[in-house]
């Protein structure tokens, strides 16, 4: 009954009071992070292997890799960013590993121009970017993937990818416009 | 499947916990891991300086690369020195990207500020003596001595120097204008 109560309560606090006190008081309490976050992780590291069962190896090891290090997190940082970059970090562990499985960051640039990526509006390029993220370069799916399917900000992908904001904002760019002329392919 | 994988991730993770089979590093040893980042960058950018200052020292105690004294440069010079002034830059390099305000700011910038700094604060130290202080007193006396003009004496060009039997021969070149 104590238990269910105090469950009930850590709902009611952020991540950043949970973490703290799974750190100082109640471990177990690490349960909270696992349910906040499984489904959100799972998403994000599917968009990256585009393969279910290895997604829940990496989710599952990032949750393992986060509470042996949750003493290294600064509670004044954002504890989401933490935890995707971790994912981010197996997942890329996890390609490094598997090379010919699992699709390589390509490395393609092309010129980048605002106008086009103006056309899209959110809502809309969600769907559009479900169905068409699986043909673009990783290097641009992952921004792109981030900031209209987790939602995340500028500053917060800047965070989980360690990337400059101006990168960011390039490469999210780049990602729409690719996205556009390789998603008109394929209704074509 | 996938509904398995993804039910199992909080009871497996879980009861790892309880097992104790999965536990938490302490506060302290992140601690005791920033220190030691800290130092080593700290301890490695310290040590570039002084082999900057070295080679800068060794070059003007040698003045000006005469044909003859370029061969007794080559013969003493630290050559060791340069090599680890650049695997400790590198090193240090690698640690700063470790930080977080790496990625945040302009990281070339960083860099570029970086080796400037060690190599202003090489040649500073080399513009204000000091190294010559070192030569003369304290613990770093005899290794500084190694590289001053003294060092040179093991070069070729010093023995020929040094060579009475060369001394004394006449060069048949002057003898002859």
């Amino acid at each position: 009954m104590l238990k269910s109560i105090r469950m009930e309560d850590l709902k009611k606090l952020t991540d950043e009071q949970v973490v703290d006190y799974v750190r100082t008081k109640d471990q177990e309490s690490y349960l909270e992070i696992v349910l906040r976050y499984q489904d959100k992780l799972m998403r994000y590291a599917n968009s990256l292997t585009r393969d279910e069962q290895k997604s829940a190896d990496i989710v599952q090891n990032s949750f393992i890799k986060a509470f042996v290090n949750l003493n290294s997190f600064n509670t004044k940082m954002k504890f989401s960013s933490w935890i995707y970059r971790i994912v981010h970090n197996e997942a890329m562990n996890e390609f490094v590993k598997h090379k010919n499985e699992i699709p390589m960051l390509e490395d393609m640039d092309f010129a980048s121009s605002e106008d086009v990526a103006a056309d899209f509006d959110k809502k809309e390029t969600q769907e559009r970017v479900r169905k068409c993220l699986s043909e673009i370069p990783l290097l641009y799916s992952e921004p792109l993937s981030l900031f209209f399917l987790e939602e995340k900000s500028y500053e917060e992908i800047s965070d989980i990818l360690r990337l400059p904001i101006g990168t960011v904002g390039t490469r999210i760019n780049r990602a729409k416009i690719l996205m556009k002329k390789i998603c008109q392919t394929i209704q074509n | 499947m996938p509904n398995n994988t993804k039910l199992n991730i909080p009871e497996n993770i879980m009861s790892w916990i309880k097992k104790g089979q999965v536990k938490m590093k302490p506060k302290w040893y992140f601690v005791l891991g920033s220190l030691a980042m800290i130092g080593g960058f700290l301890g490695l950018t310290i040590v570039s300086i002084f082999l900057v200052s070295l080679i800068t020292f060794s070059l003007r105690t040698h003045g000006p690369m005469g044909a003859i004294r370029y061969e007794q440069l080559l013969s003493s010079f630290p050559w060791w020195a340069p090599i680890i002034a650049i695997v400790g830059l590198g090193f240090g390099i690698w640690m700063l990207k470790k930080y977080d305000f790496s990625y945040k700011k302009n990281f070339l910038l960083i860099i570029i500020g970086f080796i400037s700094a060690v190599l202003l604060a090489g040649l500073l130290i080399n513009y204000l003596g000091i190294d010559n202080v070192w030569m003369k007193r304290g613990p770093m006396r005899e290794f500084y001595r190694q590289y001053d003009g003294e060092g040179m004496k093991r070069g070729a060009g010093w023995r020929m120097m040094q060579d009475d039997d060369y001394n004394n021969k006449d060069l048949p070149l002057i003898r002859r204008q």
